[in-house]
C-alpha cells in the first residue's frame, strides 16, 4: 500500500492537522525555502507529533553535523538529501549514525537520469522530482518499470492526478506539499480530500474493502489494478469500449418516465432506468464488457466467472463470444437446477458451466470455486467478477463500468425535467447496479440513494439475505465489509427469491456509505417483490427482474407520500422473462411447458 | 530458542495438518499426539471455517465434517489445552482470518498466548492486510507465518523481510491438495528468500510421497503435508491413529535420509 508524505509543515498547528489525519511521514524543511523552519521549532513540532508518524528532515548540501544532530536529538528519523550529495557522503551519514539514520536520495528527474544507476546505491529511497520542490509533475514516463529501489514520487501531485499516479506508477510513498496550501499554509480540507482519495486508490471505503487474499493472486491483482488505472486512461481503449456499449450493448438505456404508475401512485413522478433493455437484458453487460476488452488487451486468452441466477454467467459468455475469449462458468448446483435455461443459454454462447457441489451449493461457493480455479491459471485467465465485490481492485473496476448507468441517468433527468431527482432507487446484492446508479449523484448531497436489499420471509426469520440489515462486519471474499454470519465467525446461509441477491454479504463501498450516512439500505421481503412484479407488469407493460422488483417495491411505498414535485429514478436493473415460472410457482401457478 | 525455533534446529522438519473437529474434538487431540509419537515436528491445526477457499476438495470436505456438529474456535482452543497437557510441540493455528476478526484480535491473540499456540497461518491475510493482526499478535508472542507463493517474485523480499517463526513457501499454483509431480523451480525461490532471510523455511502444496518429501528435503528446512493426512482421517474415521502413525514416521523418516 502507498504511504504518504506531507512535507513543509511549519507551524504547530501543522502537527494537529496530520496527527489527526495520519500520514505515514511529514517533512521539516531545514534549507532555504518559504517553508525553512527553526531546530528550535521543529524539536517542538516533533513533541507534539503522534508516535506513528515518522519525521523527516530536508536538506541541501547541509554540514554532516547538522543532519546528525537532529537525528540524535530525535527531531528527524530521515534525512531527505535535495542537493548534489555524493554516495561518500551519504555513506559517512549511515556510518557515524550507526546506520539508524534512514536516506532518502532526491533526484531532479529529466531524459538524461538513468536511474537503475540508483539500485546500487546505499540510500534507502529516492525521491523523483521535477526540481527542488518546484511543485510542478514531471514526465512520469521516465520512471523505469524495472527500477528496484522504491521511491517517493513528489511534485504537482493532488487529488486528481493520484490515483493515475498510484495506480501506474507504483511509488513507495507520495509527497506532497504545496498543492495541500492556501496562501501558503496547510489547510485541512485539502488535506482530508488527499488523504480521502489516496485511502480509496488503496480500495479502502473508510474500514471496508482491501485485499485479502492468497499471496499468489496478489502480484496478478496488483498487475489488473496497474493495467486498468493504465487502459482508463487511454483513449483508445475507452473509445472501443463506448463503441461496444452503444453499438453492441445498445447504450444509452433509456430514462423512461412511468406515467400510470405515477397517476395511480398519486406522488412523485418515477422514472425507470431501462437498464432492462440492454444486450442480455441487464445491466451487467455493462460491466462485462470493460473487463472482459481489458483481459483480453491483457493478453489473456480465458475469462472465467461465478453466477448465481445465470445473468453474469450468460453477459460474460456473451462478452467472450464476442471477443473471442475461453469462457468458464461456476454456478452453484442448486442454481444450475432453478435456472436450466440459462445454462443453456451460456453453452449456446460457447461457454462451460461448472455445476459447484460444495457448501450451499449456491452464489457464495460459486466465487469460492472461480477463486480456486484462477489461483490455479493466474498466467493466462482473467477473473471476471459480477458485482462491486471481491478484493481490490474489483469493487473500484466493477463500479467505475458500472457509473454509466447513473452518468446517464442524471443528464437525462435534467434534460426531461431540468432538476435532481428527490431520490434514486436500486436493489442491493453485491450491489452492482445500486453503485452504478448512486455513483454519480454521490456528490448531489440533497439526492437521497436508497438500496433495497433482500427480506426474503422477513429479517427476523433465518430466510433473508439483507447484509446491511441483519449483517455484521468481518472479512470474506477478499474484502472487510458486512456479511450475514454466524457466531463464530462462519458465513450463514443465506435466502431469497431473487437468485441475484441470494448473497450473504455486500460490496464494500456500499457499507460505506451506510456507514456515513450518504445512502439507506431497506430490506424489502419477498411478498412485497413479487407484489411489485406484478404490479409493473400489469401497469406499465415492462415485466421486471424479481431483483429489480425489490427497488420497485419500496417506490410504491414511498411516492404516495410525497409531493408531485418529487422525482423518483428506480433502476430496473434487468428483466423479469428469466423468473417467470418461479413467480408462477410462488403463486401456485402450475405451468405446463 | 522458541518452540517454532526448535522444530527446525537438527535436520527437515516434519510438518504435519489436521482439521480440528473432524471426526471429533477427542480425536483430534488423539490424532495430534499421534503424530507427534511419530516424528511430526510441528502441527498445524486448522480451525474450521464455511468457505475455505485456498483448499482443494480433501480439506474442504474435513471442515465441512468438522462444523456439521457445530466445532468452534472454544472447541479448538480446548483441544490446543488438552494437547499442551502431554507436548511442547510447536503448535500453529491455520485459519482464515474472519473466524479470528469475529472472535477479537485481542481475545484470540491472548488466548493463543495463553495455551501455548506458537503461530497463525492465514491463507487471506497477505503482506499488505498483515497490520490486521501483526502488533497484537507479537505483543503475545503468536508468530504470524507469511506464505511466498510461487508468482511472488519481487515480493519477496519484503514478505521474507518482515517474517517470522518460519516461511511457508507454497509449492505450486492452485489450491492446497495431493499432486504428483511439483513443477514449480523451488530451488530458485528459496535461494531468492535465503538472500533475505535466515528464518527455516517449509514447503508445503501437493506434497504426499515420501519420495517428493526426501526431494524437498535437500532444499528447504521442512516439509509440510495437509490433505494427505487429511484423507487418512477421512478414510479411517474414528480409527486412524495406526494409520497416521504410520504415515507419518514414513514421511519424517524420508525428510531425514
Amino acid at each position: 500500500m502507498v504511504k504518504v508524505k506531507i512535507c513543509g509543515l511549519k507551524r504547530l498547528e501543522d502537527i494537529e492537522l496530520v496527527n489527526k489525519y495520519k500520514p505515514d511521514y511529514i517533512g521539516f524543511v531545514f534549507a532555504d525555502s518559504p517553508r525553512k523552519v527553526s531546530h528550535e521549532l521543529a524539536s517542538q513540532m516533533k513533541e507534539n507529533l503522534d508516535s506513528s508518524i515518522q519525521s523527516v528532515g530536508v536538506f541541501v548540501d547541509a554540514d554532516l553535523n547538522e543532519i546528525l544532530k537532529l537525528f540524535d536529538e530525535n527531531v528527524i528519523d530521515i534525512a531527505q538529501l535535495h542537493g548534489s550529495e555524493s554516495e561518500d557522503y551519504i555513506r559517512k551519514l549511515k556510518q557515524k549514525s550507526k546506520y539508524q539514520l534512514k536516506i532518502i536520495n532526491a533526484i531532479e528527474m529529466s531524459d538524461e537520469k538513468d536511474l537503475l544507476e540508483y539500485d546500487s546505491s546505499i540510500a534507502d529511497y529516492l525521491l523523483l522530482d521535477s526540481g527542488k520542490g518546484s511543485g510542478k509533475t514531471f514526465d512520469w514516463r521516465l520512471i523505469r518499470k524495472d527500477l528496484k529501489k522504491e521511491f517517493f514520487l513528489a511534485g504537482g501531485l493532488n487529488s486528481k492526478n493520484i490515483p493515475q499516479a498510484i495506480g501506474e506508477f507504483n511509488p513507495y510513498a507520495v509527497d506532497l506539499s504545496s498543492s495541500l496550501e492556501i496562501n501558503g499554509y496547510k489547510d485541512e480540507n485539502k488535506i482530508k480530500e488527499v488523504m480521502e482519495e489516496i485511502n480509496l486508490t488503496k480500495g479502502r471505503y473508510g474500514e471496508y474493502g482491501g485485499q485479502y487474499i492468497s499471496e499468489t493472486l496478489m502480484n496478478e491483482l496488483l498487475y489488473l489494478e496497474e493495467q486498468y488505472n493504465h487502459y482508463m486512461n487511454d483513449p483508445e481503449f475507452t473509445e472501443e469500449l463506448n463503441t461496444l456499449l452503444r453499438e453492441y450493448a445498445g447504450r444509452p438505456s433509456l430514462l423512461y418516465y412511468a406515467e400510470r404508475m405515477t397517476e395511480d401512485l398519486g406522488g412523485a413522478k418515477i422514472y425507470l432506468k431501462r437498464e432492462d433493455l440492454n444486450h442480455t437484458g441487464a445491466h451487467k453487460i455493462n460491466n462485462v464488457l470493460g473487463q472482459v476488452l481489458l483481459a483480453k488487451k491483457m493478453g489473456k486468452t480465458r475469462v472465467i466467472a461465478e453466477t448465481g441466477a445465470g445473468q453474469h454467467g450468460v453477459a460474460t459468455a456473451t462478452a467472450a463470444a464476442l471477443l473471442d475469449m475461453e469462457c468458464e462458468v461456476y454456478m452453484g448446483e442448486v442454481d444450475t437446477e432453478r435456472q436450466a435455461l440459462n445454462v443453456y443459454r451460456m453453452e449456446l454462447l460457447g461457454a462451460k458451466v461448472h455445476p459447484v457441489k460444495s457448501g450451499t451449493k449456491t452464489l457464495k461457493d460459486a466465487v469460492n470455486d472461480a477463486f480456486r480455479d484462477w489461483i490455479a491459471r493466474v498466467h493466462d485467465t482473467n477473473y471476471v467478477i459480477g458485482s462491486t465485490m471481491g478484493p481490490h481492485p474489483f469493487p473500484m473496476m466493477v463500479r467505475d463500468f458500472q457509473a454509466v448507468i447513473s452518468q446517464e441517468a442524471r443528464q437525462q433527468i435534467l434534460e426531461k425535467e431540468g432538476k435532481l431527482p428527490t431520490a434514486v432507487l436500486a436493489c442491493v446484492g453485491g450491489g452492482s447496479n445500486a453503485m452504478g446508479a448512486f455513483y454519480n449523484f454521490i456528490e448531489d448531497e440533497d439526492v437521497k440513494l436508497i438500496g433495497c436489499e433482500a427480506g426474503g420471509k422477513g429479517i427476523d426469520t433465518p430466510y433473508n439475505a439483507a447484509a446491511l440489515t441483519n449483517g455484521k462486519i468481518g472479512i470474506f471474499h477478499g474484502m472487510k465489509s458486512i456479511f450475514n454470519q454466524s457466531n463464530y465467525g462462519q458465513i450463514a446461509p443465506v435466502y431469497s427469491i431473487s437468485a441475484g441477491l441470494d448473497y450473504p454479504g455486500v460490496g464494500p463501498e456500499h457499507a460505506y456509505l451506510r456507514d456515513s450516512g450518504r445512502a439507506e439500505y431497506v430490506p424489502i421481503t419477498d411478498e412485497e417483490a413479487v407484489g411489485a412484479f406484478e404490479y409493473l407488469s400489469r401497469m406499465e407493460g415492462i415485466i421486471p427482474a424479481i431483483e429489480s422488483s425489490h427497488a420497485v417495491a419500496h417506490a410504491m411505498k414511498i411516492a404516495p407520500e410525497m409531493d408531485k414535485d418529487d422525482i423518483l429514478i428506480v433502476c430496473l436493473s434487468g428483466r423479469g422473462d428469466k423468473d417467470v415460472k418461479s413467480i408462477a410457482e410462488y403463486r401456485g401457478v402450475e405451468l405446463n411447458e | 530458542m522458541s518452540r517454532i525455533a526448535n522444530a527446525f534446529k537438527d535436520d527437515c522438519a516434519f510438518i504435519g495438518f489436521l482439521t480440528a473437529g473432524d471426526p471429533t474434538i477427542e480425536k483430534t487431540v488423539e490424532y495430534i499426539l499421534a503424530m507427534v509419537e511419530a516424528g511430526c515436528d510441528l502441527v498445524e491445526i486448522g480451525i474450521p471455517f464455511s468457505d475455505p477457499m485456498a483448499e482443494g476438495v480433501v480439506i474442504q470436505d474435513a471442515n465441512v465434517r468438522a462444523l456439521k456438529h457445530n466445532t468452534t474456535t472454544d472447541d479448538v482452543f480446548e483441544i490446543v489445552r488438552e494437547v499442551r497437557k502431554k507436548t511442547d510441540v510447536p503448535l500453529v493455528f491455520l485459519t482464515y482470518i474472519n473466524p479470528v476478526f469475529f472472535y477479537g484480535y485481542e481475545e484470540f491473540f491472548k488466548k493463543c498466548g495463553e495455551l501455548g499456540v506458537d503461530g497463525i497461518i492465514s491463507p487471506d491475510l497477505p503482506y499488505e492486510e498483515k497490520g490486521e493482526i501483526a502488533d497484537i499478535a507479537a505483543k503475545n508472542d503468536v508468530d504470524v507465518i507469511s506464505l511466498i507463493a510461487p508468482t511472488s517474485k519481487e515480493r519477496i523480499q519484503k514478505i521474507a523481510r518482515d517474517a517470522t517463526g518460519f516461511i511457508y513457501v507454497v509449492s505450486s499454483l492452485g489450491v492446497t491438495g495431493m499432486r504428483s509431480e511439483i513443477k514449480t523451480d523451488l530451488g530458485a525461490i528459496i535461494s531468492d528468500i535465503r538472500d533475505v532471510t535466515d528464518l527455516p523455511l517449509a514447503v508445503g502444496f501437493g506434497i504426499n510421497t515420501p519420495e517428493q518429501a526426501s526431494e524437498i528435503s535437500k532444499i528447504a528446512d521442512g516439509v509440510i503435508v495437509g490433505s494427505a493426512i487429511v484423507k487418512i482421517i477421512e478414510e479411517h474415521g474414528e480409527n486412524a491413529t495406526e494409520a497416521l502413525k504410520d504415515y507419518v514416521s514414513s514421511m519424517k523418516n524420508a525428510c531425514i535420509d
